[in-house]
Protein backbone atom coordinates (compact mmCIF):
# COMPACT_ATOMS: atom_id res chain seq x y z
CA UNK A 1 0.00 0.00 0.00
CA UNK A 2 1.33 3.61 -0.68
CA UNK A 3 2.23 5.77 1.89
CA UNK A 4 0.94 9.42 1.25
CA UNK A 5 3.09 11.64 -0.52
CA UNK A 6 4.23 13.65 2.49
CA UNK A 7 5.47 16.62 0.54
CA UNK A 8 2.90 19.80 -0.38
CA UNK A 9 0.97 19.65 -3.52
CA UNK A 10 2.46 22.46 -5.89
CA UNK A 11 1.01 24.41 -8.01
CA UNK A 12 2.33 24.74 -11.29
CA UNK A 13 3.32 27.50 -13.86
CA UNK A 14 4.79 26.88 -16.83
CA UNK A 15 6.99 29.14 -19.77
CA UNK A 16 7.83 27.93 -22.76
CA UNK A 17 11.75 29.07 -22.69
CA UNK A 18 12.50 27.48 -26.69
CA UNK A 19 9.64 26.75 -29.22
CA UNK A 20 10.97 26.02 -32.68
CA UNK A 21 11.12 22.66 -33.51
CA UNK A 22 7.74 20.46 -32.89
CA UNK A 23 7.16 16.95 -32.83
CA UNK A 24 6.21 16.37 -36.23
CA UNK A 25 9.33 18.12 -38.09
CA UNK A 26 11.63 15.57 -36.36
CA UNK A 27 11.77 17.08 -33.28
CA UNK A 28 15.00 18.39 -32.46
CA UNK A 29 17.13 21.06 -32.41
CA UNK A 30 21.05 20.83 -33.05
CA UNK A 31 23.86 22.27 -32.60
CA UNK A 32 27.48 22.76 -30.33
CA UNK A 33 26.00 24.89 -28.19
CA UNK A 34 22.16 25.92 -27.59
CA UNK A 35 21.23 29.27 -27.15
CA UNK A 36 17.35 30.16 -26.39
CA UNK A 37 15.78 32.07 -29.44
CA UNK A 38 13.84 34.01 -26.99
CA UNK A 39 14.00 35.34 -23.85
CA UNK A 40 11.47 34.85 -20.84
CA UNK A 41 10.34 38.32 -19.30
CA UNK A 42 10.97 38.60 -15.39
CA UNK A 43 7.06 40.13 -15.54
CA UNK A 44 5.97 36.27 -16.32
CA UNK A 45 7.26 34.80 -13.50
CA UNK A 46 5.38 35.08 -10.13
CA UNK A 47 6.57 37.59 -7.48
CA UNK A 48 7.70 34.65 -5.03
CA UNK A 49 8.28 30.93 -5.63
CA UNK A 50 10.06 28.38 -3.58
CA UNK A 51 11.26 26.50 -6.39
CA UNK A 52 12.28 26.57 -9.97
CA UNK A 53 12.70 23.74 -12.43
CA UNK A 54 14.04 23.94 -16.37
CA UNK A 55 12.75 20.92 -17.78
CA UNK A 56 14.00 19.44 -21.22
CA UNK A 57 11.65 18.63 -22.61
CA UNK A 58 11.56 15.66 -25.93
CA UNK A 59 15.97 14.81 -24.99
CA UNK A 60 17.35 12.15 -27.26
CA UNK A 61 19.64 10.04 -25.75
CA UNK A 62 20.44 7.65 -28.74
CA UNK A 63 24.00 8.53 -29.01
CA UNK A 64 26.89 9.66 -26.74
CA UNK A 65 27.33 10.40 -22.94
CA UNK A 66 27.22 14.19 -22.40
CA UNK A 67 26.83 16.65 -19.60
CA UNK A 68 24.48 19.83 -20.73
CA UNK A 69 26.03 22.60 -18.54
CA UNK A 70 23.20 25.56 -18.24
CA UNK A 71 23.70 28.82 -17.83
CA UNK A 72 21.66 31.53 -17.47
CA UNK A 73 21.61 35.14 -19.07
CA UNK A 74 25.57 34.26 -20.06
CA UNK A 75 25.09 33.71 -23.78
CA UNK A 76 28.90 33.81 -24.53
CA UNK A 77 29.12 30.49 -22.88
CA UNK A 78 30.81 27.64 -24.48
CA UNK A 79 32.94 24.49 -23.31
CA UNK A 80 35.68 26.64 -21.58
CA UNK A 81 33.16 29.09 -19.51
CA UNK A 82 34.06 27.39 -15.84
CA UNK A 83 30.63 26.35 -14.64
CA UNK A 84 30.40 28.56 -11.59
CA UNK A 85 27.36 30.85 -10.14
CA UNK A 86 29.35 33.74 -11.00
CA UNK A 87 29.14 32.71 -15.00
CA UNK A 88 25.04 31.88 -14.57
CA UNK A 89 25.39 28.09 -13.61
CA UNK A 90 22.24 26.71 -13.23
CA UNK A 91 23.49 23.27 -13.14
CA UNK A 92 23.65 20.34 -15.38
CA UNK A 93 22.30 17.36 -16.37
CA UNK A 94 23.80 13.94 -17.79
CA UNK A 95 22.62 11.72 -20.53
CA UNK A 96 24.01 8.09 -20.07
CA UNK A 97 22.92 7.31 -24.09
CA UNK A 98 23.10 4.48 -26.08
CA UNK A 99 25.88 5.12 -28.04
CA UNK A 100 24.30 4.33 -31.59
CA UNK A 101 22.40 1.51 -33.00
CA UNK A 102 23.81 -1.93 -32.95
CA UNK A 103 20.62 -3.74 -34.13
CA UNK A 104 19.42 -4.68 -37.94
CA UNK A 105 18.28 -2.03 -40.42
CA UNK A 106 15.40 -0.29 -38.42
CA UNK A 107 15.73 -1.37 -35.00
CA UNK A 108 15.78 1.85 -33.76
CA UNK A 109 12.84 3.52 -35.66
CA UNK A 110 9.99 4.80 -33.30
CA UNK A 111 6.98 3.34 -33.88
CA UNK A 112 3.46 4.96 -32.51
CA UNK A 113 2.28 2.24 -29.46
CA UNK A 114 -1.61 2.32 -28.50
CA UNK A 115 -2.62 1.40 -25.09
CA UNK A 116 -3.36 -1.96 -26.16
CA UNK A 117 0.16 -2.95 -26.50
CA UNK A 118 1.80 -4.69 -23.33
CA UNK A 119 4.97 -3.55 -24.49
CA UNK A 120 6.96 -0.97 -22.67
CA UNK A 121 7.39 2.09 -25.24
CA UNK A 122 10.45 2.08 -26.89
CA UNK A 123 13.75 2.78 -24.45
CA UNK A 124 14.81 5.35 -27.06
CA UNK A 125 11.44 7.52 -26.80
CA UNK A 126 13.02 11.08 -25.77
CA UNK A 127 13.05 11.60 -22.26
CA UNK A 128 12.47 14.46 -20.11
CA UNK A 129 15.67 16.03 -17.86
CA UNK A 130 15.01 18.26 -14.97
CA UNK A 131 17.54 21.01 -13.50
CA UNK A 132 16.71 22.42 -10.79
CA UNK A 133 17.67 25.66 -10.70
CA UNK A 134 16.24 28.07 -7.43
CA UNK A 135 18.65 29.68 -6.64
CA UNK A 136 20.62 30.40 -10.17
CA UNK A 137 17.44 32.12 -11.46
CA UNK A 138 16.56 34.40 -8.72
CA UNK A 139 20.29 35.42 -8.94
CA UNK A 140 19.45 36.15 -13.18
CA UNK A 141 16.14 37.85 -12.10
CA UNK A 142 17.46 39.83 -9.50
CA UNK A 143 20.04 41.61 -12.16
CA UNK A 144 17.78 41.37 -15.18
CA UNK A 145 14.10 42.04 -16.61
CA UNK A 146 14.65 38.99 -18.96
CA UNK A 147 16.00 35.46 -18.67
CA UNK A 148 18.02 33.46 -21.56
CA UNK A 149 19.30 29.98 -21.35
CA UNK A 150 22.64 28.65 -22.95
CA UNK A 151 23.43 24.98 -22.92
CA UNK A 152 26.27 23.68 -23.69
CA UNK A 153 27.20 20.40 -24.20
CA UNK A 154 30.45 18.32 -22.68
CA UNK A 155 31.14 15.01 -24.58
CA UNK A 156 32.00 11.90 -22.38
CA UNK A 157 31.88 9.09 -24.02
CA UNK A 158 30.79 7.54 -27.24
CA UNK A 159 31.23 4.12 -29.12
CA UNK A 160 32.46 3.77 -33.03
CA UNK A 161 28.49 3.55 -33.74
CA UNK A 162 27.90 7.04 -32.86
CA UNK A 163 27.27 10.11 -34.67
CA UNK A 164 29.58 12.56 -33.59
CA UNK A 165 28.19 15.55 -35.28
CA UNK A 166 24.83 15.58 -33.71
CA UNK A 167 25.61 15.42 -29.87
CA UNK A 168 22.77 17.43 -28.19
CA UNK A 169 19.05 17.41 -28.90
CA UNK A 170 15.68 18.24 -28.01
CA UNK A 171 12.39 19.61 -28.12
CA UNK A 172 11.99 22.33 -25.76
CA UNK A 173 12.72 24.17 -22.13
CA UNK A 174 10.14 24.59 -19.56
CA UNK A 175 10.88 27.05 -16.80
CA UNK A 176 8.55 25.87 -14.16
CA UNK A 177 8.03 27.22 -10.70
CA UNK A 178 6.31 25.64 -7.65
CA UNK A 179 4.59 27.87 -4.53
CA UNK B 1 18.45 -21.27 8.74
CA UNK B 2 18.36 -18.97 5.96
CA UNK B 3 19.80 -15.19 6.23
CA UNK B 4 20.04 -12.30 4.74
CA UNK B 5 22.97 -11.43 2.17
CA UNK B 6 25.07 -8.58 3.22
CA UNK B 7 25.99 -5.81 0.88
CA UNK B 8 28.98 -4.47 1.59
CA UNK B 9 31.26 -1.33 0.99
CA UNK B 10 33.88 -2.77 -1.61
CA UNK B 11 36.18 -0.58 0.61
CA UNK B 12 35.70 -2.95 3.10
CA UNK B 13 35.63 -6.29 1.70
CA UNK B 14 38.45 -8.22 3.61
CA UNK B 15 40.73 -11.10 1.36
CA UNK B 16 38.31 -14.23 1.58
CA UNK B 17 35.56 -12.02 0.88
CA UNK B 18 37.20 -10.56 -2.38
CA UNK B 19 38.62 -13.88 -2.73
CA UNK B 20 35.26 -15.52 -2.97
CA UNK B 21 33.72 -12.56 -5.11
CA UNK B 22 36.01 -12.40 -7.86
CA UNK B 23 35.51 -16.36 -7.71
CA UNK B 24 32.35 -16.11 -8.19
CA UNK B 25 32.60 -13.69 -11.15
CA UNK B 26 35.45 -15.54 -13.42
CA UNK B 27 33.56 -18.86 -12.85
CA UNK B 28 30.53 -17.12 -14.03
CA UNK B 29 32.51 -15.56 -16.87
CA UNK B 30 32.66 -18.78 -18.34
CA UNK B 31 29.73 -19.68 -18.36
CA UNK B 32 27.58 -19.01 -21.92
CA UNK B 33 24.23 -20.33 -21.27
CA UNK B 34 21.72 -18.49 -18.93
CA UNK B 35 23.59 -19.01 -15.95
CA UNK B 36 26.44 -16.59 -16.84
CA UNK B 37 28.13 -14.00 -16.81
CA UNK B 38 27.31 -12.85 -20.49
CA UNK B 39 23.78 -13.43 -19.95
CA UNK B 40 22.76 -11.35 -17.39
CA UNK B 41 25.01 -8.57 -19.04
CA UNK B 42 22.92 -9.32 -22.43
CA UNK B 43 20.01 -8.24 -20.87
CA UNK B 44 20.46 -4.71 -19.81
CA UNK B 45 21.38 -3.57 -23.32
CA UNK B 46 22.89 -5.57 -26.55
CA UNK B 47 21.20 -7.37 -27.34
CA UNK B 48 17.93 -7.69 -25.50
CA UNK B 49 17.00 -4.10 -24.02
CA UNK B 50 15.40 -4.95 -21.27
CA UNK B 51 16.79 -2.06 -18.80
CA UNK B 52 13.86 0.89 -17.66
CA UNK B 53 15.54 4.19 -17.60
CA UNK B 54 13.25 7.52 -17.26
CA UNK B 55 9.74 7.48 -17.96
CA UNK B 56 7.92 5.13 -20.25
CA UNK B 57 4.29 4.22 -21.38
CA UNK B 58 3.36 0.89 -20.63
CA UNK B 59 -0.22 -0.06 -22.29
CA UNK B 60 -2.44 2.62 -20.62
CA UNK B 61 0.62 3.06 -17.40
CA UNK B 62 1.93 6.74 -18.78
CA UNK B 63 5.26 8.34 -16.78
CA UNK B 64 6.18 5.19 -15.42
CA UNK B 65 9.61 5.81 -14.09
CA UNK B 66 10.59 1.98 -13.31
CA UNK B 67 15.01 3.01 -13.69
CA UNK B 68 14.43 2.35 -9.92
CA UNK B 69 13.04 -1.07 -9.16
CA UNK B 70 13.92 -2.73 -12.35
CA UNK B 71 17.73 -2.16 -11.40
CA UNK B 72 16.96 -3.64 -7.87
CA UNK B 73 15.05 -6.77 -9.95
CA UNK B 74 18.28 -7.14 -12.11
CA UNK B 75 20.91 -6.57 -9.71
CA UNK B 76 19.09 -9.43 -7.25
CA UNK B 77 19.09 -11.90 -10.10
CA UNK B 78 22.36 -11.03 -11.00
CA UNK B 79 23.47 -11.31 -7.16
CA UNK B 80 21.73 -14.71 -6.92
CA UNK B 81 23.76 -16.09 -10.28
CA UNK B 82 26.65 -15.32 -8.87
CA UNK B 83 26.49 -17.34 -6.11
CA UNK B 84 25.44 -20.25 -7.71
CA UNK B 85 29.12 -19.55 -8.83
CA UNK B 86 30.54 -18.93 -5.46
CA UNK B 87 32.09 -20.88 -2.75
CA UNK B 88 29.48 -21.22 -0.46
CA UNK B 89 31.62 -19.40 2.55
CA UNK B 90 31.74 -16.41 3.29
CA UNK B 91 28.53 -15.97 1.82
CA UNK B 92 29.51 -12.34 -0.18
CA UNK B 93 26.69 -10.16 -1.72
CA UNK B 94 27.32 -7.37 -3.83
CA UNK B 95 29.48 -5.18 -3.10
CA UNK B 96 28.60 -1.36 -3.69
CA UNK B 97 31.13 1.60 -4.67
CA UNK B 98 30.43 4.54 -2.87
CA UNK B 99 32.21 7.24 -5.42
CA UNK B 100 30.99 9.92 -2.93
CA UNK B 101 34.04 8.36 -0.16
CA UNK B 102 37.16 10.10 0.06
CA UNK B 103 38.83 7.07 -1.39
CA UNK B 104 37.15 7.36 -4.29
CA UNK B 105 37.91 11.08 -4.94
CA UNK B 106 41.35 10.34 -4.93
CA UNK B 107 41.62 6.68 -6.46
CA UNK B 108 38.20 6.93 -8.46
CA UNK B 109 37.32 3.13 -9.62
CA UNK B 110 38.13 1.17 -6.09
CA UNK B 111 41.29 -0.68 -6.34
CA UNK B 112 39.38 -4.10 -6.17
CA UNK B 113 38.30 -3.23 -9.80
CA UNK B 114 41.38 -1.86 -11.55
CA UNK B 115 44.30 -4.16 -10.86
CA UNK B 116 44.51 -6.38 -13.96
CA UNK B 117 45.45 -9.67 -12.22
CA UNK B 118 45.03 -11.11 -8.74
CA UNK B 119 46.46 -14.07 -7.15
CA UNK B 120 48.37 -14.74 -10.02
CA UNK B 121 44.91 -14.68 -12.56
CA UNK B 122 42.83 -12.04 -14.23
CA UNK B 123 40.87 -10.18 -12.19
CA UNK B 124 37.29 -11.05 -13.38
CA UNK B 125 36.63 -7.60 -11.68
CA UNK B 126 38.71 -5.32 -13.74
CA UNK B 127 36.86 -6.83 -17.12
CA UNK B 128 34.67 -9.23 -18.63
CA UNK B 129 34.58 -10.08 -22.41
CA UNK B 130 31.57 -9.13 -24.35
CA UNK B 131 30.06 -11.67 -26.75
CA UNK B 132 27.17 -10.61 -28.44
CA UNK B 133 27.26 -12.12 -32.17
CA UNK B 134 23.89 -10.64 -33.05
CA UNK B 135 25.16 -6.89 -32.98
CA UNK B 136 25.87 -5.25 -35.62
CA UNK B 137 28.43 -5.38 -35.85
CA UNK B 138 29.05 -8.20 -33.81
CA UNK B 139 31.17 -7.55 -30.81
CA UNK B 140 33.88 -10.38 -29.17
CA UNK B 141 36.65 -8.53 -27.41
CA UNK B 142 37.30 -7.32 -23.65
CA UNK B 143 35.23 -4.25 -21.94
CA UNK B 144 37.32 -1.22 -21.35
CA UNK B 145 36.86 1.82 -19.50
CA UNK B 146 38.70 5.25 -19.52
CA UNK B 147 37.31 6.74 -16.15
CA UNK B 148 37.51 10.54 -15.72
CA UNK B 149 39.19 13.00 -12.91
CA UNK B 150 37.99 10.95 -9.52
CA UNK B 151 37.68 14.66 -8.14
CA UNK B 152 34.70 15.35 -10.37
CA UNK B 153 33.20 12.50 -8.61
CA UNK B 154 29.75 12.96 -6.32
CA UNK B 155 30.25 14.19 -3.43
CA UNK B 156 28.54 13.30 -0.22
CA UNK B 157 26.46 16.62 -0.07
CA UNK B 158 25.10 15.77 -3.44
CA UNK B 159 23.75 12.96 -1.96
CA UNK B 160 22.24 14.55 1.43
CA UNK B 161 20.36 17.10 -0.94
CA UNK B 162 19.45 14.29 -2.65
CA UNK B 163 17.70 12.28 0.05
CA UNK B 164 16.21 15.44 1.28
CA UNK B 165 13.76 15.57 -1.72
CA UNK B 166 10.58 14.04 -0.69
CA UNK B 167 8.46 13.11 -3.76
CA UNK B 168 9.25 10.13 -5.29
CA UNK B 169 9.79 11.11 -8.87
CA UNK B 170 11.84 13.83 -7.96
CA UNK B 171 14.27 11.70 -6.10
CA UNK B 172 14.37 8.98 -8.79
CA UNK B 173 15.11 11.57 -11.40
CA UNK B 174 17.54 13.45 -9.64
CA UNK B 175 19.52 10.38 -8.71
CA UNK B 176 19.40 8.96 -12.11
CA UNK B 177 20.88 11.99 -13.32
CA UNK B 178 23.47 11.62 -10.82
CA UNK B 179 23.92 7.87 -12.02
CA UNK B 180 24.03 8.86 -15.99
CA UNK B 181 27.07 11.07 -14.94
CA UNK B 182 29.10 8.17 -12.85
CA UNK B 183 28.61 6.03 -16.01
CA UNK B 184 29.46 8.43 -18.52
CA UNK B 185 32.52 9.17 -16.03
CA UNK B 186 33.79 5.82 -15.58
CA UNK B 187 33.36 4.92 -19.53
CA UNK B 188 35.02 8.04 -20.07
CA UNK B 189 37.11 7.87 -23.50
CA UNK B 190 41.02 7.83 -24.60
CA UNK B 191 40.36 11.04 -27.47
CA UNK B 192 39.35 7.47 -30.41
CA UNK B 193 36.94 5.51 -28.58
CA UNK B 194 34.68 5.19 -25.18
CA UNK B 195 34.97 3.09 -22.27
CA UNK B 196 31.77 0.77 -22.08
CA UNK B 197 30.66 2.05 -18.96
CA UNK B 198 30.03 5.47 -21.17
CA UNK B 199 27.19 3.38 -23.26
CA UNK B 200 23.94 1.56 -22.32
CA UNK B 201 24.23 -1.15 -25.06
CA UNK B 202 27.61 -2.60 -23.23
CA UNK B 203 27.50 -1.09 -19.84
CA UNK B 204 26.86 -4.40 -17.90
CA UNK B 205 29.57 -5.56 -18.97
CA UNK B 206 31.71 -4.04 -17.12
CA UNK B 207 32.22 -5.43 -13.87
CA UNK B 208 31.90 -2.35 -11.91
CA UNK B 209 28.79 -1.59 -13.48
CA UNK B 210 27.40 -3.90 -10.70
CA UNK B 211 28.85 -2.21 -8.07
CA UNK B 212 27.38 1.35 -9.30
CA UNK B 213 24.24 0.00 -9.34
CA UNK B 214 24.25 -1.42 -6.36
CA UNK B 215 25.20 1.80 -4.62
CA UNK B 216 22.46 3.39 -6.43
CA UNK B 217 20.05 0.66 -4.74
CA UNK B 218 21.90 1.40 -1.79
CA UNK B 219 20.84 4.98 -2.02
CA UNK B 220 17.06 4.47 -2.94
CA UNK B 221 17.10 1.47 0.12
CA UNK B 222 18.65 5.42 2.30
CA UNK B 223 16.08 7.23 1.18
CA UNK B 224 13.00 4.60 1.53
CA UNK B 225 14.22 4.60 5.45
CA UNK B 226 13.46 8.18 5.11
CA UNK B 227 10.80 8.74 3.28
CA UNK B 228 8.75 5.61 3.67
CA UNK B 229 9.26 2.09 2.09
CA UNK B 230 6.10 1.91 0.34
CA UNK B 231 6.61 6.00 -1.01
CA UNK B 232 5.96 5.38 -4.86
CA UNK B 233 3.04 6.05 -7.27
CA UNK B 234 0.51 3.10 -6.38
CA UNK B 235 -0.33 2.80 -10.05
CA UNK B 236 3.20 1.50 -10.68
CA UNK B 237 2.75 -1.30 -8.08
CA UNK B 238 1.23 -4.14 -10.32
CA UNK B 239 3.44 -3.28 -13.39
CA UNK B 240 6.22 -6.06 -14.73
CA UNK B 241 9.65 -5.95 -14.96
CA UNK B 242 10.30 -7.93 -17.45
CA UNK B 243 12.36 -10.56 -18.01
CA UNK B 244 11.78 -11.36 -14.02
CA UNK B 245 8.54 -13.02 -12.49
CA UNK B 246 8.65 -9.87 -10.10
CA UNK B 247 6.27 -6.98 -9.77
CA UNK B 248 7.39 -3.44 -8.29
CA UNK B 249 5.44 -4.10 -5.47
CA UNK B 250 7.81 -7.16 -4.83
CA UNK B 251 10.59 -5.09 -4.66
CA UNK B 252 9.87 -2.46 -2.46
CA UNK B 253 11.59 -4.38 1.15
CA UNK B 254 14.93 -5.38 0.19
CA UNK B 255 14.96 -7.78 3.29
CA UNK B 256 11.77 -9.32 1.91
CA UNK B 257 14.25 -10.19 -0.80
CA UNK B 258 16.78 -11.35 1.58
CA UNK B 259 19.47 -9.13 1.45
CA UNK B 260 20.55 -5.92 3.14
CA UNK B 261 22.85 -3.14 3.40
CA UNK B 262 25.97 -2.56 5.59
CA UNK B 263 29.08 -0.54 5.71
CA UNK B 264 31.24 -3.54 7.34
CA UNK B 265 30.40 -6.49 8.50
CA UNK B 266 32.34 -8.82 10.86
CA UNK B 267 31.55 -12.67 12.21
CA UNK B 268 32.78 -13.23 15.47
Amino acid sequence: MATKAKAKKHAKSAAKVAGAATTTDKLYRTSAVYKSPRKISVANLPSSYSRADLEFIGVDHSGASYEARVYLNNPGADADTQAVEANGYAGSYYIFGHGGCFGDVGHCELHQRDEFDPRPSSPLEPIKKVVMATDALKKATAQSSEISVTVVPIIMSWTEKTDMTDIMKFDHINLVTYD
Amino acid sequence: MASLIVRKNSDNLNNAELTALRAGYAKAQTIMDNRGYNHFAGLHGIPNWYCWHHSHKQGSTVNANLFLPWHRAYLLYFERAMRDQSPATPKVGLPWWDWTSSNSHSVGVPNAFTVATAGGQPNPLFKAKIVAPTSTPPINRFTRRFPGNPAQLPTAASVTTLLNLTQFNDFTNQLENIHDFVHGWTGGNNGNIGGDMGSLGTAAWDPIFWSHHCNIDRLWYRWQLKHGVNNISPNLLPMVLQPFGLKVQDVLSINALGYEYAASFNRL
